[in-house]
């Protein structure tokens, strides 16, 4: 029985060692991005684009760029990456055994604003530039870190395109409904639409929000029906976005556009929803197609890094082993490596400060588009593209000068849809 | 022969004592203690009650999550008053209000039903809180309340910093050993002497004359301020943000009581063991195997639960009973 | 207008409310014979949910055939840790096969999540609807509803009429007694949980026909939580109860948002939660053996 407890023990020292030791990399000639990435847990479908994204991109700096320069020399990327679960607890640990055990020179923050904002006192205590490429939460920057670097733009804009794309296609539709998840995120959202629908003159005909986790919109919706609004712009996240349409087209509810954030514009709405997504709108910091070039920065006089957009597709099948084509989780994640690799070559040195200034200072674009900060590290030269489901296929409609095609106003009615007429333009 | 009721508190204290050091002189792996810690702590706290009474309070949880609003509402509202760290102190102590004011109007309704039921409404109490905070609007609702900011005006760069990557931890060490060292004295007074006949047969020692319900409440109460401390500074005071959803989230409920019972439930160095076992598998596992630890996580614990159903420090109980290590391992 | 609204929102209630209550059988069975609380339990209608998927999506068959297949499915995964863990544990301490059972729970949701993915899928199924004035229903909800009845219906029969569920039946009533009787108490155990779990994996498919859309490996936890209290509505251990206890679910949590929504400064969704949990409390206050129990 001693014997028993002593192999309980023994197992007990013998996990303790396991997790302390691991030995430091030692990393000289390679620079080192770490990242407590959410593989499994409720955020596992943007960990997955997120850690594909950089994958592509670190590939890309390797091979084709060749390597950052840095007083001379070519460094290599390497990106080592942990599974954070979506979890609090397990974000703080491990960005910091990235930091001092792995001794990684540059950390990535893990997805959404919550998980973020858990990792940042931790980069800022270490010193270490955390890349935000998944919290889009404006409060992160009114906290005075130091540290921390956005790519993906803030929320409060997401729907402001939209409404300047419905208000010059249809001036005299005006009657709008807003219909938001209850989460931080989405509220600043809304808020940022319900200013901009005031000063565009629309009338807001029905407002509500919806808690997260919902399973049966029913009774908002069915409130909703009564007030027959000609637009309707919501939203949250993945599952309630699928919800949404679903349940408009169940009760029969026809708005003339519908436009849902983070839902609409994945793969993966499209193939849930079938022919009832068709002529359904969301905002988007970055879709396939879009028309983000080397040429185009030229013309706007900025400077490019990266692959272009094909390259970048490619690139990122390989990563993930799959035929699946990147959302914005992973162009966002992707485009904060590139963002990190001209901020290391700017300052010319690994040192945090230096580099963090640098990206103070960068503006550049890829194919994501515009990358530009300001001094609280929130991002604000990027800007978002609006996309239409049109015959199965996402098509950019706005802003016009990245559009890929028209817009179909008004979409199809569900009952048309039900019978499988497409947004087709005419 | 009084001292000797408190000879299993020694491998607790060194237990304890040198996991700290370890995270202390092992550079870099102080949040990974931090997090140990912090399932330690959960365990401890959270087998007070349940280990005691065999009552699983499935909404545990929630007063974690008051604790932490205890400790955010102070320093977001308080951080301008020049307090220095009374703030702090004020943020404990509104912590333990809030949560001993919840277990007190929880423990009204729930603490007269037995087994599942109690177990069920503790989760109703628990998701109700949370949707009355987001449907009401208290507290910021659904936005909640992020705190850095004030707190690094309250006390300057430098001193948040160590505030939240140091000292909210080693609370929560501190609150660990509180836990253990009331559970001892609990199991070895007259409360324990209560619950252990409640545990066997509630009527029973109704019957007999003993105030079953005050001594319930004792142990539910205190086990929920101990919660509420462990909210406000492992949640509140390191992360410095609080989301409804996120600190009133069930998981957490649910890996308090796999720590228990991994452990062993009712047992003083139990939820050590436990919240070690399962901290540092899950850690280890999310490195060696990202992605896929869970995978092996649950078939291990399958595994365990299986072989030991009393737990681990439970099995090591019976099989030393009788020697001299009887003392030591309770 | 506003009575419109509401009588629309009820009968919605409704057909959510019988999907809810079959979803619910299951678990009030395995805790009603063996107590053992199934703590995986929204992970195993998951599974019903990918078999309903896959069923559509793969075969091209009309999803609601997935009912038999995942009963069985259901089944024999009962049987499987039954035989694994659950036989070992309901001799051991109060809740230790809670643990097992949180397991299984996170072994099917990332076995799942190996073969499908993280991603959220859907399905449209496609039959049409019809107009009730006051509401318009899908026929893939009408068969939701007609489906949910169905099941509670044949487990009903099940139970009463014949000699298997006899038996079953006097195993919950009392299990000495059974034993004595020369019933195979063992083998009652393993084919409840095996019931139970095929309950739940089949409700899983009548969900997706409410709800076609939101289909990932994670999709569960809620569910869990929520049959959880339709199951102390209905009395815990009865399975018929905890169908009845859908029932009143559903048509709370539907009906009672007009009401909130009449408060300006309430988030009106989130009070509607509220106030079934505040529900739940109060009716194990005044009836703790549930609302619907006779005994």
């Amino acid at each position: 029985m001693a014997k028993r407890l002593f192999s309980v023990l023994t197992c007990l020292v013998f996990l303790f060692i396991l997790g302390v030791g691991g030995a430091g990399a030692v990393t000289d000639g390679k620079i080192v991005i770490g990242h407590p990435a959410c593989l499994s847990g409720k955020f596992a479908k943007a960990g997955e684009q997120a850690t594909g994204g950089i994958k592509a991109i670190v590939k890309w700096v390797n091979e084709v760029y060749g390597g950052v320069s840095v007083g001379g020399k070519k460094l290599k990327l390497e990106y080592k990456y942990y599974d954070c679960e979506s979890k609090k607890e397990s974000v703080t640990s491990l960005l910091e055994r990235l930091i001092t055990v792995d001794k990684v020179d540059f950390t990535f923050a893990p997805y959404s604003s919550g998980l973020t904002l858990a990792g940042a006192p931790i980069a800022e205590k270490y010193g270490v530039i955390y890349m935000d490429h998944g919290g889009a939460s404006d409060k992160i920057f009114k906290q005075g870190f130091t540290y921390i670097v956005q790519t993906i733009g803030p929320g409060s804009r997401y729907h402001e395109g939209t409404l300047d794309m419905l208000h010059k296609y249809a001036p005299n539709d005006k009657k709008l409904a807003l219909v938001y998840e209850d989460s931080e995120f989405a509220r600043a959202v809304m808020d940022g639409a319900r200013e901009h629908a005031k000063k565009l003159g629309y009338e807001i005909v029905y407002e509500a929000t919806y808690p997260k986790g919902v399973s049966d919109l029913t009774p908002l919706l069915s409130a909703l029906k009564a007030k027959k609004p000609d637009i309707i712009i919501g939203g949250g996240h993945f599952v309630d976005g699928q919800l949404f349409n679903r349940q408009l087209a169940d009760l029969d509810i026809n708005p003339k556009a519908l436009s849902l954030i983070a839902a609409a514009t994945l793969p993966a709405f499209y193939d849930a929803l079938g022919n009832l997504a068709e002529g359904v709108m969301g905002p988007s910091h970055w879709e396939y197609g879009v028309t983000y070039s080397e040429k185009a920065a030229k013309k706007a006089g900025l400077e490019w890094i990266g692959p272009s957009q094909d390259e970048f597709v490619k690139l990122f099948k390989e990563a993930v082993g799959k035929d699946i084509i990147p959302d914005y989780h992973a162009a966002e994640a992707g485009a904060a490596v590139l963002a990190l690799v001209k901020g290391i070559e700017k300052a010319g040195s690994l040192d945090q400060d230096k580099v963090r200034k640098a990206l103070g200072e960068l503006k550049f674009m890829s194919f994501y588009g515009t990358w530009d900060i300001d001094e609280t590290g929130k991002q604000v030269g990027h800007s978002m593209v609006d996309v239409q489901w049109q015959n199965g296929k996402r098509v950019i409609v706005w802003p016009e000068d990245a559009a890929t095609g028209k817009l179909v106003y008004p979409m199809p009615t569900f009952a048309e849809k039900a019978k499988g007429k497409k947004a087709l333009p005419k | 022969m009084k001292a000797k009721k408190y000879l299993p508190f020694i491998p607790v204290f060194v237990a304890y004592l040198a996991l700290f050091l370890i995270g202390e002189t092992v550079s870099g792996i102080w949040q990974l203690i931090a997090m140990l810690a912090f399932y330690c702590a959960l365990g401890q706290a959270f087998n007070l009650f349940m280990g005691m009474t065999g009552y699983v309070d499935f909404g545990y949880v929630a007063f974690l999550g008051v604790g932490t609003y205890g400790m955010a509402i102070t320093i977001s509202k308080l951080y301008s008053h020049g307090l220095g760290f009374g703030l702090i102190a004020i943020g404990f102590a509104l912590a333990i209000v809030m949560s001993v004011l919840l277990s007190l109007a929880v423990g009204a309704v729930a603490l007269r039903l037995r087994g599942a039921y109690f177990a069920i409404a503790t989760i109703g109490v628990n998701e109700g809180f949370r949707y009355l905070i987001e449907g009401a609007k208290l507290w910021n609702g659904s936005e909640g309340i992020i705190f850095s900011g004030p707190l690094r005006m309250a006390f300057g760069r430098q001193t948040a910093t160590v505030l939240t990557t140091f000292a909210a931890d080693v609370f929560v060490f501190i609150i660990a050993l509180a836990a253990a060292f009331i559970t001892l004295v609990y199991m070895r007074g007259k409360v324990g002497y209560a619950l252990t006949a409640l545990r066997e047969d509630e009527d029973a020692a109704k019957v007999m004359g003993i105030n079953v319900t005050k001594y319930k409440i004792i142990a539910f109460i205190t086990s929920a301020a101990l919660a509420g401390l462990l909210g406000a500074s492992a949640w509140a005071l390191k992360l410095t943000y609080v989301y409804p959803p996120d600190v009133f989230e069930i998981t957490y409920t649910v890996e308090a009581i796999i720590i228990v019972l991994l452990g062993g439930a009712g047992t003083l160095l139990g939820p050590i063991v436990g919240g070690l076992v399962y901290g540092l598998s899950k850690y280890l596992l999310a490195i060696i195997l990202p992605g896929f630890q869970l995978l092996i996580f649950a078939p291990v614990i399958i595994f365990i639960i299986v072989t030991f159903p009393e737990g681990l420090v439970g099995f090591v109980k019976l099989k030393t009973r009788g020697t001299w290590l009887e003392n030591y391992i309770v | 207008m506003v009575g419109h609204q509401l009588a629309g929102n009820l009968i919605q209630g409704l057909i959510l409310g019988a999907v809810y209550g079959m979803a619910t059988m299951g678990l009030s069975l395995i805790f009603g014979v063996l107590k053992v609380v199934n703590v995986g339990h929204g992970a195993f209608m998951m599974v019903g949910a990918f078999l309903a998927l896959s069923t559509f999506k793969l075969l091209g068959l009309p999803p609601v055939l997935a009912v038999p297949v995942a009963f069985i499915v259901g089944m024999l995964l009962g049987f499987i840790f039954y035989r694994v863990a659950i036989k070992k544990l309901i001799k051991g301490p109060e809740l230790s096969s809670l643990l097992a059972t949180f397991a299984f729970g996170i072994i099917l949701e990332e076995v799942v999540k190996l073969i499908y993915g993280s991603e959220h899928r859907g399905y449209n199924w496609a039959l049409g609807k019809f107009s009730l004035g006051v509401t318009v229903v899908p026929y893939t909800k009408l068969i939701a509803f007609v489906g949910s009845i169905l099941v509670a219906v044949l487990l009903y029969v099940w139970f009463n009429r014949t000699k298997a569920g006899k038996a079953l039946r006097s195993v919950v009533e009392d299990s000495e007694g059974a034993r004595v009787c020369g019933i195979n108490v063992e083998w009652e155990y393993a084919l409840s949980f095996a019931i139970g779990l095929g309950l739940t994996v089949s409700s899983g498919v009548l969900l997706t026909l409410f709800i076609p859309v939101g289909i990932n490996p994670y999709m569960g936890g809620h569910y869990t939580l929520k049959a959880f209290v339709i199951a102390v509505l209905g009395g815990l251990e009865s399975p018929y109860g905890a169908f009845f206890g859908g029932l009143i679910f559903g048509l709370i949590e539907n009906g009672s948002y007009l009401l909130f929504s009449s408060f300006p400064s309430l988030e009106p969704f989130a009070m509607t939660r509220f106030f079934s949990f505040v529900m739940l409390l109060i009716i194990l206050l005044i009836r703790p053996e549930g609302l619907l129990k006779t005994k």
